[in-house]
């Protein structure tokens, strides 16, 4: 197989098929927390893909340059989360810079990327999955952000309408959003098996 | 001092109890989703992690109470991160070296402890305000109260999928003789879901019956 | 400068300082545990596995270090071939372990053949989290038991068909092919390539 078929194949694989937030259960939090209104969701999924995919890269780097090998291996998940921490002041003050409306809709959402599961559960599947390239490491992230920002725009969309349906009182709020979550899901697993 | 020490007994028995229900984890704060979908196949991997996330909530909570009157404010965050780390790194060491299956069992959601938001959730509003030993049993509560929801979780859906709890068979299995078809759709994530969501509809509707 | 040397450190002597000290409490406790996880990893879970295939066996000799095999997929991987021994110092079989994608993540497995590399004796499972009762299934009996005494490599996957026939011809579990297809692709891809890098060195 050529590189641009694996490559495509990858990226598609992390968008469809093993959706972090439908198969692994990554991001929950967010995705809960944010997916009321389909423009914050945006940006979220915006902000997400691009702190996932510089922290999954640096990540990589990090692991193959110097942690794989030496008996620093074992320091692994405290230098992601720094690395990730430090990806998301990043993208805070550049958000604050220049789009102050949208740094001020998301507020407390925005340093809480920190302690979003899809970023760390990313850069650690990418060590596990024993990737070798650079290039394959940040189409995977990047995948894995797309894939991330479509879970929780379409999430976003159905709860938009799922305001106007009359919910059972006790399910209102969390618990229907859970179990749509649940429905959608199953309509992800119809994708399992396209890709090996 | 006699109505001090009385008030302080009170004040842990809350602090206590808190965890366990009015501010669970999970059905109340609605903190920690991604291990409690994760992990809530079977009973025994929620149970490891559920003893995981007490033995890292315990030693963050006693760190940060600590060094609470050090911290500098903007670096915070960063402070309690690092922390957290360093104790999930180590419970994932003892994981590795004393149970090896369960550590191939949970696999990457045992590192995934660090961004748990129970944990840096705690640090942040109680253990950075508080003394040492109301800290502990604030993240013993918190950590009880996890494990059980856990537990419960995992329970329901292990006996749906596959008739046993704690890998003994309950149900007895129509393959082997007996009524029970098992629900193969609760170990998969549709069942994780959908099992939280009921779970937490149920909850919503006990405690208004209640008040 | 000094200023700003000085103001660096006034903010962030603790998050030094910590780093320091949660740097030393990881070293002491990787130190005084390397050793269990190690042979966690190398020695427990391989005869693990290697007992339930092979029970007869009493020991694994290390023979050809390292034999290099490439996949479907492209990827070039290394295994070690060892001897099973039983007590009586007879040869027994081969064993290596072999690797690939399953449905869920990787899949790690220990393969046994006879002394001429002409018939499976079984494999055991190393690692694998693939879905309970679907692609799980690969660790029972009813999967399993289709490759004892099977002859070694060119295995297809057949929808439906006798599981209780040994020969080449494997069933898929229902509903987890592509974990069947993963296990079949395997050895498939492993048997014929350590068979003929043994054949090389004169092994057999």
């Amino acid at each position: 197989m050529d590189t641009f078929t694996t490559m495509l194949l990858a990226f598609i694989s992390l968008v469809l098929v093993n959706n972090l937030v439908f198969t692994k259960f990554l991001g929950i939090c967010p995705y809960l927390g944010v997916s009321g209104r389909i423009d914050m969701a945006f940006g979220m999924g915006l902000a997400v893909t691009f702190v996932v995919m510089l922290s999954g890269t640096l990540t990589w780097l990090i692991d193959h340059l110097i942690l794989i090998g030496t008996p620093l291996e074992v320091t692994r998940y405290v230098c992601f989360i720094l690395v990730i921490a430090g990806a998301v002041q990043l993208v805070e003050m550049y958000v604050r810079k220049f789009f102050p409306p949208l740094y001020d809709s998301l507020g407390i959402f925005l340093p809480l990327i920190t302690t979003n599961c899809a970023i760390l559960g990313l850069c650690l599947f990418i060590n596990l999955w024993e990737i070798d390239n650079l290039l394959e490491a940040v189409v995977r992230s990047f995948g894995a952000g797309v894939g991330f920002t479509m879970a929780i725009c379409i999430m976003a969309g159905i709860r938009e309408n799922l305001e106007l349906a009359d919910v059972p009182k006790c399910l209102r709020g969390v618990p229907i959003t859970l179990i749509t979550a649940g429905l959608l899901t199953l309509a992800f697993m119809g994708f399992s098996g396209m890709i090996k | 001092m006699d109505n001090n020490s009385q008030s302080s007994i009170g004040l842990y028995k809350n602090t206590f109890l808190a965890g366990l229900w009015n501010e669970n984890p999970v059905f109340r704060l609605m903190l920690g989703m991604c291990p409690t979908l994760a992990v809530t196949g079977a009973v025994k991997p929620a149970f490891t992690m559920g003893c995981c996330v007490i033995f890292v909530l315990i030693c963050s909570n006693i760190v940060v109470s600590l060094m609470r009157n050090l911290l500098k404010p903007h670096l915070r965050i960063m402070m309690f991160t690092l922390t957290i780390a360093t104790f999930v790194t180590i419970a994932d060491l003892i994981l590795k070296a004393f149970l090896p299956d369960m550590s191939d069992a949970l696999g990457p959601y045992v590192p995934l402890i660090i961004v748990n938001c129970i944990i840096i959730c705690r640090a942040e509003a109680c253990a950075s305000k508080n003394g040492m030993f109301i800290s502990i049993i604030d993240a013993i509560g918190m950590g009880l109260g996890f494990t059980l929801t856990l537990c419960v979780l995992a329970s329901i859906r292990e006996l749906l999928a596959t008739g046993a709890i704690f890998e003994v068979q309950i149900l007895s299995l129509k393959e082997s003789g007996g009524w029970f078809v098992p629900l193969a759709a609760f170990s998969m994530p549709i069942g994780a879901f959908v099992t939280l969501g009921l779970m937490l509809g149920l909850i919503n509707l006990v405690s208004k019956k209640r008040s | 400068m000094q200023d700003k040397i000085k103001y660096f450190l006034k903010q962030s002597w603790l998050l030094i300082a910590a780093s320091f000290f949660f740097g030393l409490l990881i070293a002491v406790t990787n130190a005084s545990l390397k050793e269990r996880i190690d042979y966690n990893l190398n020695v427990y879970k391989y005869n693990k596995a290697a007992k339930v295939v092979l029970p007869e066996a009493d020991n694994f000799e290390e023979v050809a270090e390292s034999v290099s095999v490439k996949t479907n997929s492209g990827k070039e991987l290394t295994t070690s071939v060892k001897k099973a021994v039983d007590s009586d110092g007879n040869a027994l079989g081969w064993a290596f372990i072999c690797e690939g994608k399953g449905f869920a993540d990787k899949v790690q497995l220990l393969v046994i053949v006879d002394n001429d590399f002409e018939r499976m004796i079984g494999y055991g499972v190393l690692y694998s989290i693939e879905t309970v009762k679907y692609g799980d299934e690969i660790r029972f009996p009813e999967f399993m038991n289709q490759f004892k005494g099977a002859p070694a490599g060119g295995f297809q996957l057949s929808k439906t068909g006798d599981k209780t026939i040994i020969d080449s011809e494997i069933v898929a579990i229902t509903g987890a092919t592509i974990t069947s297809q993963a296990v079949v692709d395997m050895f498939n891809a492993f048997i014929p390539q350590v068979k003929e890098q043994m054949q090389e060195k004169g092994l057999i």
